[in-house]
């Protein structure tokens, strides 16, 4: 017994070798994304949940446990949609750094302006997000608060590097404003879409289209047949332009509800590298337009 | 509608100054009325040219105001939101998360409550099954949780039963220690192995396997100690998780409250973990918990002091390509050695006893949308089963063993039905029993935790 734990207290000597970049954890694909644009070959960026996966369903894995470990920083939606794993992620990181009220523990979700905030909810109503619709990603307004967010923070984490940051955040800004022109000729005003879950308002919100209903009677949980055969025959009557969907979920539902209605049917990509040449913030921006056209 | 207004001014003026002017000439009276009017057209201009100035005014404000919101999008300084974003949960900060798990059943056995009651397992313990045929409650767990400060996080889970509340578990855990450090201390479940540090309401199966009946608990209760542990996770590439608890030693099965003066329990274990793909991940490794032991498990009148030692190896694969579709694979393979006196209560005599003994499960779940479908196969005396009394080794007959399947259903993250069917071959004297169980588990309040 004794010998085991002077097994234990020789490796619980080894300290961690210094690096020089800033590791910086993220848990979303968009996020992780945003991330390297700013710190560029000067920070090493380990995301945590795979653009195939529902972000609303991950499990706290070892491996992501691990990474939390090693983080300077760790950048994360916020307004719930991690709850199920960041809280027991950042205590068992056993990483001072990360946790709660720490530099480096960043909620990109303060630097937007939250939609769909509820005063009052309970699970009757679904897996509903009180503190607000937390996929706010798909916004050129949202995503300019986050980025700017990010490089104040990673400026002051590394201090040195801080005007590099800088630089990197000007040129995200102009291609940004360059892209927002570009953007603003694509017509989706008056658009009408029916969606899975609640994951394209803010960007219905920043191109005037709307969402006139949704195949999830309630968040989270799959539709009843009744619901489905009601949603169907409106559908049938309002002819709406598309139904849209996110690659991890509701796929299925949504085929089959467009051969019944006759109404197509559209997977947009919901993160990055959720679809082949979608590698960056701008490139799944323009996917998710062109899907919508 | 200005105009019409003047209009109208004009009319009561005419009308006014036809009766003021009434015995004036008519001329005189034009005149009047020429000038009158000269004067209301020239009001008319310059009320005209007041709206237009005005018009441009409210022209140029629009302007103003369209400008400024395109400077809007370029603010100078980040707004940040005042409010709490919710990490955890979003709740104020007076209020810890606070949540309730219901775990209920309904059961149904070949055996007799009495018969159950009395179900150990020969030659390793002689405590029976808690549970009656008809409906059961495990417990509503109350289960409160936050953080006290910078430096600690506080848990406690309270299960009340009809019996009444108990401390389950109570313990804080370290945030602010250097990189890789962490001290958990109070009463918790021992990081022994798989099953035992999870509750039972997160188990796949309603019910503990035998290698945990026999060498732990006959209950889901497991190792759960008072007592202080000490983990580290190592800065390696793959996870790697070292930790040592210092224990009360109060596990009945185990050890026993008054088997010594002070703590008399130590454990030791490791796990490490791979993702072997970007969806699958094995976790493994070994567990060790030793102590002085004084129970009344081991033969029925008896009591037996000495010390136990018991040892874990536990591996789980994890396969989630799709919320849609899952497996996990899971075993434990437990070894206990015991050595000590076994005392006849009755006749007072005193016989040195030896055990060697060991056990395994190993289940399977297959995830199907919202379902799910496992098989459970356990069973104890695999290798050694050495039960050597005042020298003289026991035949302990044939190898108990026990088959289980099950299929559940989750209406939402918060609710599950399930159903279990068990044979159970363990009493290897007595009748197999075969148990049914349909259990309902609901979670209200905070949000629980994904653990892997």
């Amino acid at each position: 017994m004794k010998k085991l734990l002077i097994t234990f207290l020789i490796m619980f000597t080894f300290s961690t070798p210094a690096l020089a970049k800033l590791n910086i954890v993220a848990t979303l694909p968009w996020i992780g994304s945003l991330a390297s644009e700013i710190g560029k070959d000067k920070v090493a960026v380990k995301v945590l949940v795979k653009p195939s996966q529902d972000p609303h369903q991950i499990e706290a894995k070892p491996s992501m446990i691990l990474a939390a470990r090693n983080a300077d920083i760790l950048i994360y939606n916020g307004l719930d949609l991690e709850i199920g794993y960041l809280p027991l992620l950042i205590e068992a990181s056993r990483n001072p750094k990360v946790q709660p009220g720490q530099a480096g523990n960043l909620d990109c979700s303060q630097f937007i302006k939250v939609i769909e905030k509820h005063e009052a909810v309970d699970r009757s109503m679904g897996d509903v997000h009180p503190l607000g619709n937390p996929h706010y990603h798909l916004s050129a307004q949202n995503i300019l608060g986050v980025i700017r967010g990010i490089t104040q923070v990673l400026s002051g984490l590394d201090p040195e590097q801080s005007s590099f940051y800088k630089t990197n955040l000007a040129t995200f800004e102009a291609k940004l404003k360059e892209k927002r022109k570009q953007w603003a000729s694509i017509s989706l005003t008056g658009k009408r879409f029916v969606a899975y879950h609640r994951f394209f308002e803010y960007l219905a919100q920043e191109f005037g289209f709307q969402i006139v209903g949704y195949v999830e009677e309630k968040p989270g949980i799959p539709p009843s047949a009744g619901y489905i055969e009601k949603l169907v025959e409106t559908m049938r009557r309002s002819k709406p332009d598309g139904i849209i969907t996110t690659a991890y979920s509701g796929k299925d539902e949504i085929n089959a509800l467009s051969q019944k209605t006759g109404v197509r049917s559209i997977v947009i990509p919901h993160d990055v590298g959720s679809a082949p040449g979608v590698n960056d913030w701008f490139s799944l921006m323009d996917a998710v337009l062109k899907s919508l056209q | 509608m200005k105009q019409g207004i003047i209009l109208f001014i004009l009319l009561c003026l005419v009308a006014l100054s036809g009766s003021a002017f009434a015995e004036s000439t008519i001329e005189s009276r034009i005149r009047v009325l020429e000038e009158t009017l000269k004067k209301q057209e020239e009001t008319i201009k310059a009320q005209q040219m007041m709206i237009n100035e005005l018009k441009e005014q409210i022209k140029k404000d629009k302007d103003g105001v369209a400008i400024t919101a395109e400077s809007k999008e370029n603010p100078p300084e980040i707004k940040k939101e005042t409010k709490a974003t919710g990490l955890f949960g979003g709740s104020a900060l007076s209020n810890p998360n606070i949540s309730m798990v219901l775990n209920t059943y309904a059961y149904s056995s070949n055996l007799t409550t009495d018969e159950l009651k009395n179900r150990g397992i020969s030659g390793y313990t002689t405590e029976g099954i808690d549970r009656r045929n008809g409906f059961n409650l495990d417990a509503a767990e109350l289960a409160f949780y936050a953080p006290v400060d910078p430096y600690f996080n506080l848990y406690a889970t309270i299960p009340v039963t009809e019996d009444g509340a108990s401390v389950e578990e109570a313990y804080f855990v370290t945030t602010a220690l250097p990189e890789g450090h962490q001290i958990k201390a109070g009463k918790f479940k021992s990081g022994f192995g798989r099953l035992n540090a999870q509750h039972s309401h997160v188990w796949d199966f309603v019910d503990n396997p035998l290698p945990y009946r026999a060498f732990i608990s006959s209950g889901d209760e497991g190792i759960d100690e008072k007592g202080i542990q000490y983990t580290y996770l190592a800065p390696l590439p793959f996870y790697t998780i070292l930790g040592v608890e210092i224990l009360q030693g109060e596990n009945k099965t185990l050890f026993g409250s008054d088997a010594a003066g002070g703590a008399h329990a130590y454990a030791a274990f490791a796990k490490a973990s791979l993702d072997v793909s970007d969806n699958a991940t094995i976790l493994f490794g070994p567990s060790v918990i030793t102590g002085k032991t004084k129970t009344d498990t081991v033969m029925t009148n008896s009591d037996f002091t000495g010390d136990t030692t018991l040892y874990g190896l536990e591996l789980t694969y994890k396969w989630k390509p799709t919320k849609y579709q899952g497996f996990k694979l899971q075993s434990e393979y437990l070894y206990r050695t015991q050595s000590g006196n076994l005392t006849d209560l009755t006749l007072g005599s005193t016989q040195r006893l030896d055990r060697n003994q060991d056990g395994l499960y190993i289940q399977g779940v297959y995830l199907w949308n919202r379902w799910e479908f496992g098989a459970r196969y356990d069973t104890l005396s695999l290798f050694t089963d050495d039960y050597i009394l005042d020298g003289v080794k026991r035949d302990q007959g044939r190898r108990p063993w026990r088959i289980s399947g099950m299929a559940d259903y989750t209406f939402s993250e918060f609710s599950l039905l399930r159903l279990q069917y068990n044979h159970d071959e363990s009493d290897v004297t007595g009748k197999p029993n075969d148990e049914l169980f349909l259990q309902l588990i609901f979670t209200i309040g905070a949000h629980p935790a994904h653990q892997f």
